[in-house]
């Protein structure tokens, strides 16, 4: 079995695998809509930066939020959530950052994290998937 | 024929001495600033009330009654003339009264035969009322009860500032008649101390005649010493009338026994005023002095009790089912329930070390296998959850918004069993879209799927309808846990699944709250077992397996609420469906239905509700300890944005 490390909420993903009846009938391919779903939400983010949509981000990371954590991709998640909490101004602790451009910049920066979180995963989910064929 | 004393048989067999009276009484000018003809000459205005019932009513009407002057005006059909209060429009200041009737007028004395005393008219605003479309009596019912709800407030906060100031003034009092009587006893000895000196005085200078003249005092020398009236005898006669007025006040007079009542009332922290000024009432020699050692001591223990501040003495004068709104925030957030993340861990190790197999779980179901919707945006989210519950043998569909949700219950409202509804979504949001289902889907579990558990959203979900919370992100077993809380009914077994006594006694609460439970016991039979007879709802359906709400009357979902739903201007769109569909029973409130309406807001405000809170919050628990991490209450989640 592949060690997912601190991407992955094992728990969590071991309950997507149950669900499966011959080999990996429903996890393969709802992991590879998944990584399919997280690219276009990149783009629309990247655009969002590009055009500084604070509110825009904010939904972006909550829908990925959302689809990572029912996943048990935590790290993914945690990126997100930072996304979301800056689009609405906020800090991770929940204070508030009235500066924009410190929102947009942490927003950046989680984003950027977001993408290697997801590159470094998907490379562990395509190896998980090859080894248990 | 004994003379008719009646005012109203006198008036009854003159028709027109009391127009002619007030018209006569109207044409003195001299009344002009108490009583007087409007500008307009079509009316007439009291000015004065008090004036006017003091001196003008008793000159022309034989007596000073002003609410039977108006009513004799009422029986001859004159109105008070109402002026909009609130936009400050009263031409004739705030406590003027203005009275019409059409035929009333300054310049037409000739007319007052006119006026006759009204027909004793039987009342039938009951029927008018009946011809007002349904929803319109609802709507003016609200406002009415709002309005009542709103003078309700204003009269406590009244009361509680009355009560505020009346504490103030009584420690006032009580405090200046300390005062007063530490000046009395400071004057006493002023006094002793002069006689004294006074007595030292005529001693020195009569010691010679009168040697004994310390111990009979000054009105001996008053009375021996005839020589001097004027010079050393005044003082005496001003001491000694000092003495008798400070001697003549009587410091126990029955007000100041009350008022020492009312100020250790206030006094006496901890025990609610009510019950200890009862107590007082009692033992009143005894009670006095412990009064006055309370008092002596009173400086520390004078915590002052707060009625603003104490949830005791929100009194509601119009019991539980009306005049409160339950919703308010004031009843909410004193909702005692508590967090449900105390054994998360337990949870979520029950959870990891028996994940039921799937013939375990496969056929949990009765008869029907259950009709779920899911209600979610997100693609993977969606499609987990429709992996999950299909797992446990429910049959699945989707939609990916609200609106689309409401489509589905539109067209067919029966053919669910339970919703699970995402929050945020586009097109319509989960709480809007359950707004909307209630209206033709009254009965039917909605469970909130949400990140978002702060409190203050959870209560939302379910003041808008939703029976219970699945924290996200969901897990399997957290789903299982909400299916076999919300459709007991339809398990094989309820026991054997694990569905504890405890289990159901939440799931009475869950989606049916109060009211129809006990109808559940009134129909279940004989040999259920006791799980079963407590979900009583739930047994309820056993014998409709339909699940027909049109067929259960009795049913009063939270849904039902839903009336005062704001995301209602979009219910037009379910409108055509009211009248004939389920819902309308609900929303019909004519009829056997109304007292239903009252019921289910009695059953918010009744303690099922409170248990139905940390009910609801069971499905945060499922979730492994892991991922509660970013959601944990450590980490100030209450400002997470959803």
């Amino acid at each position: 079995m592949v060690d997912f490390g601190d991407h992955v909420d094992d728990a969590t993903f071991s309950q997507i695998l149950e669900m499966d009846e011959d080999s990996h009938d429903f996890s393969m391919p709802l992991v590879s809509n998944f990584f399919e779903q997280a690219d276009e939400t990149f783009e629309q983010m990247d655009a969002a930066v590009e055009s500084k949509d604070l509110s825009e981000l904010s939904k972006l990371g909550h829908f990925l939020k959302g689809s990572s954590a029912t996943l048990g991709f935590t790290k993914i998640k945690d990126n997100c959530q930072i996304i979301q909490q800056y689009g609405s101004n906020l800090n991770v602790d929940g204070s508030a950052e009235p500066d924009e451009d410190v929102c947009l910049r942490r927003i950046k920066d989680a984003l950027a994290a977001v993408k290697v979180d997801k590159a470094e995963l998907e490379k562990k989910m395509k190896k998980f998937f090859e080894l248990e064929k | 024929m004994p003379p008719d004393n009646d005012p109203a048989a006198q008036a009854g067999n003159n028709s027109s001495d009391f127009v002619r009276k007030l018209y006569k009484m109207l044409e003195d000018p001299s009344y002009n600033s108490v009583v007087r003809w409007s500008a307009e000459g079509d009316s007439f205005v009291v000015l004065e009330n008090e004036k006017f019932t003091k001196t003008i009513l008793p000159k022309h009407f034989k007596h000073s009654n002003f609410a039977s002057f108006v009513r004799q005006l009422n029986k001859y059909d004159f109105h008070k003339v109402r002026h909009n209060e609130e936009s400050g429009d009263t031409p004739y200041g705030r406590d003027a009264w203005e009275f019409r009737h059409p035929e009333f007028r300054a310049d037409r004395k000739d007319n007052l035969d006119n006026i006759r005393r009204k027909a004793p008219a039987p009342r039938k605003p009951a029927q008018a009322e009946d011809a007002f479309p349904a929803s319109q009596q609802i709507v003016v019912l609200s406002e009415s009860l709002a309005a009542t709800q709103h003078q309700i407030q204003a009269l406590q906060e009244q009361y509680f500032e009355l009560a505020q100031t009346n504490k103030v003034l009584v420690n006032e009092v009580v405090s200046l008649q300390k005062m007063v009587r530490a000046q009395s006893q400071v004057s006493s000895e002023l006094i002793t101390h002069l006689n004294n000196i006074e007595d030292r005085r005529r001693n020195s200078r009569h010691s010679a005649h009168s040697s004994h003249s310390s111990h009979s005092g000054p009105s001996y020398h008053a009375a021996n010493l005839g020589l001097l009236p004027d010079g050393a005898d005044e003082p005496a006669a001003e001491l000694r009338r000092a003495r008798e007025i400070l001697n003549g006040v009587s410091p126990d007079s029955q007000a100041d026994r009350e008022l020492e009542r009312l100020s250790v009332a206030y006094h006496q922290n901890g025990s609610p005023s009510d019950s200890a000024s009862s107590s007082i009432m009692f033992p009143q020699q005894q009670q006095q002095q412990q009064q006055q050692q309370q008092q002596q001591s009173s400086g520390p223990m004078s915590l002052v009790h707060d009625p603003l501040n104490d949830p005791r003495h929100m009194v509601y004068p119009v019991g539980q089912t009306t005049g409160i709104d339950p919703f308010h925030s004031d009843h909410i957030h004193n909702i005692p329930y508590s967090r449900p993340l105390s054994n998360p861990n337990v949870m979520a190790e029950s959870s990891q070390i028996s994940p039921p197999s799937k013939d375990q779980v496969g056929s949990i179901w009765g008869g029907k296998k259950p009709q779920i919707l899911l209600v979610e945006d997100d693609k993977t989210c969606a499609r987990i959850g429709s992996k999950f519950l299909s797992n446990v043998d429910c049959v699945v569909d989707t939609a990916r918004n609200g609106l689309e949700a409401v489509d589905k219950l539109n067209h067919d409202s029966e053919r669910f069993d339970l919703i699970f509804m995402d929050i945020i979504m586009p097109q319509l949001d989960g709480v809007s879209a359950t707004a909307m289902i209630r209206m033709v889907a009254p009965r039917i579990p909605i469970i909130a799927m949400t990140s978002n558990i702060r409190q203050e959203d959870i209560q939302t979900y379910f003041q808008f309808g939703m029976n219970d919370v699945l924290a996200k992100p969901f897990t399997r077993d957290g789903m299982v846990r909400i299916l076999k809380k919300h459709l007991s009914y339809m398990l094989k077994d309820p026991q054997s699944q694990g569905l504890t006594s405890d289990d159901a006694n939440q799931a009475v609460g869950a989606p049916g709250p109060g009211p129809p439970a006990a109808q559940g016991y009134a129909n279940a039979p004989s040999g259920m077992t006791i799980a079963t007879m407590a979900s009583g709802a739930q047994v309820k359906f056993e014998q409709t397996p339909i699940q027909s709400p049109a067929t259960t009357a009795s049913w009063h979902s939270p849904g039902q609420m839903q009336q005062t739903s704001p995301n209602l201007d979009s219910g037009g769109y379910m409108s055509a469906q009211i009248g004939s569909g389920p819902g309308g029973m609900v929303l019909t409130p004519g009829g056997s239905q109304r007292p239903q309406y009252t019921n289910q807001v009695a059953s918010h405000v009744g303690t099922p509700t409170l248990n139905r809170m940390p009910d609801g919050m069971v499905g945060l628990d499922d979730r492994p300890e892991k991922r509660q991490r970013l959601y944990g209450p450590s980490q100030g989640q209450g400002a997470y944005v959803q």
